[in-house]
């Protein structure tokens, strides 16, 4: 089939999704809303605990990263569905090819997790004067690499779990052990030995790291952070795929 | 048109299909029937391309559909058994995504759109989101994405399973006309009178392979009608007889018999009698 069929089935498959994330938009207004509001309230305490300029990257970054990797249950809602549905394998049973279904399905949410980051940073730098550092377009780099690990991230948990009660719960506990771990409730320098020692396991450490390179202009520490992240949403992204690809025909599953 | 040979699927210890050999020619209906177990969805997994079978080929218009599946599906309709619809999502916009991944635009699927919501009576809910729509609604939305993209082979797995007698009898009317339009149509189901109103030749499926292919007739033969003879007392009696007719006969010549009878009723045997003689004999042999 020709690369303008498969384009166009994509497409269809975006506008789709989009319009079912459209139509249950709760999730996603919650986890922007409630950011800010916990950025504006503990600002002054972190800027007077950290000084300044840091205090406000710490309250920016760690908000966005805990809410983003909460987030993780927008994503996982999104799989999980398609399979209580039984939409999934009814989408195989149509002329798109498995790669094509996972993009379509991808890309929405893609979308709406790069919206949220955008969101908070623009709410940081516009009320909280955030200072985007020397290079504000590298913070592109930070944003996307841990919207695919997020991506990836919730995907797996969505193909894994039996249910939505199981998701939401490693959604929301995971996503507060990760943000913690990474330093996004708490600076890292702040957290007891043993947590610092643990930290880099937390994929929210290498988000944390990556935005607080990019915000400083440090293209080494940005490219590093970025690379674990990339890696970690390979891992997750092959999880993925193979489980996505033989559907859930005749899985005890649900 | 539908074309499947010595198609093998076994699961674990559990053999699913076991050599199935079925063809469907253009404008036939087969009406794919047999015990739950029997191998029925799991053919239907298998030609839309879900699962891939152990052994054996599957065609669609011509087209290999294990090894070349996106393509044979460009012409295969399927309505499974469980709905798979986006319960948030509308009639309209559920239409849309499976019409426009079967590769209908713009124009085209709108028209398309508006034909199949005709002839399955959904036009006035079709801003609706599915999941506020009756059972029989949501049925018939399942089976207009089948339809949307005037398949050569339609694959309907039990739809009309929860459907009011009122959306049994649009399916069924939307069914014939695509079936003499000169599609080929493998309908399952466990509501066999369906079969009878479609004018479907019968497949019977048992342990994953058919083992009885015929008209209504040629699988009747043989099987047992009944006689019904009521008396004035409001006794009845009922006699089983392969020829149900010379059993009459004989019981008219039987004073015994024909004493005080004030009815009589010839029962010919029906899809639902081969059904049964089918569970029994599956009885005795797993006896």
């Amino acid at each position: 089939m020709s690369l303008p069929d498969r384009t166009y089935r994509v497409g269809v498959l975006l506008r789709h999704n989009l319009v079912l994330v459209a139509r249950d938009p709760g999730h996603l207004i919650a986890y922007l809303v409630m950011p800010m509001v916990l950025m504006a309230v503990q600002a002054p305490l972190y800027q007077r605990a950290l000084r300044g300029v840091a205090g406000t990257t710490q309250v920016v970054s760690g908000m966005l990263v805990m809410f983003s990797l909460l987030a993780l249950s927008i994503v996982g809602n999104a799989v999980l569905a398609e399979r209580t549905w039984r939409t999934w394998d009814r989408l195989r049973a149509t002329p798109a090819g498995a790669g094509e279904l996972m993009l379509g399905k991808a890309a929405a949410v893609f979308a709406v997790l790069l919206l949220q980051q955008l969101v908070l940073l623009g709410f940081g730098a516009g009320v909280l004067r955030l200072r985007l550092g020397p290079q504000p377009a590298l913070l592109a780099v930070p944003v996307l690499c841990w919207g695919a690990a997020l991506l990836a991230g919730g995907a797996a948990l969505a193909v894994v779990v039996r249910g939505h009660g199981q998701l939401s719960a490693a959604c929301d506990v995971g996503g507060l052990l990760l943000a913690g771990l990474g330093g996004a409730l708490a600076p890292l320098s702040a957290m007891p030995g043993w947590a610092r020692a643990v930290a880099p396991v937390s994929p929210g450490y290498w988000a944390m790291g990556g935005l607080h390179a990019a915000l400083a202009g440090d293209v080494a520490g940005t490219v590093r952070a970025a690379a674990v992240l990339l890696a970690l949403a390979l891992a997750a992204g092959t999880v993925v795929a193979v489980r996505m690809r033989r559907g859930w025909t005749r899985t005890a599953l649900l | 048109m539908l074309h499947a040979t010595g198609l093998t699927k076994r699961y674990g210890s559990t053999t699913a299909l076991a050599g199935l050999d079925l063809t469907v020619g253009p404008g036939e209906i087969v009406g794919l029937i047999g015990h739950n177990g029997a191998g029925k969805t799991t053919f239907v997994e298998i030609t839309a391309g879900l699962t891939r079978p152990d052994a054996g080929t599957v065609e669609i218009a011509g087209i290999d559909a294990v090894r070349h599946p996106a393509a044979a599906r460009r012409h295969l309709g399927l309505a499974p058994q469980h709905l798979a619809l986006y319960p948030s999502a509308s009639v309209r916009q559920n239409l849309s995504v499976f019409g426009g991944l079967a590769g209908l635009r713009r124009r085209a699927l709108r028209a398309a759109i508006d034909e199949v919501t005709t002839a399955t009576e959904l036009t006035a809910v079709l801003d609706r989101p599915v999941g506020l729509l009756s059972g029989g609604q949501q049925r018939r939305t399942q089976t207009a994405t089948a339809l949307l993209h005037r398949p050569a082979v339609l694959l309907l797995d039990e739809p009309t399973v929860g459907a009011d007698p009122q959306t049994r009898q649009a399916m069924l009317a939307v069914v014939r006309q695509r079936a003499d339009a000169g599609v080929a149509v493998c309908y399952t189901t466990h509501y066999l009178p369906e079969l009878d109103e479609l004018g479907a030749t019968l497949a019977v499926l048992r342990a994953g392979r058919v083992i009885a292919r015929g008209t209504r007739d040629e699988l009747l033969t043989g099987l047992p009608g009944e006689l019904l003879l009521g008396y004035a007392d409001g006794t009845e009696r009922r006699i089983s007889s392969t020829d149900p007719r010379a059993a009459l006969a004989a019981a008219v010549t039987d004073p015994a018999r024909t004493a005080g009878l004030s009815t009589v009723d010839i029962r010919r045997p029906s899809l639902d009698d081969l059904y049964h003689a089918l569970s029994r004999e599956a009885h005795h042999v797993a006896a």
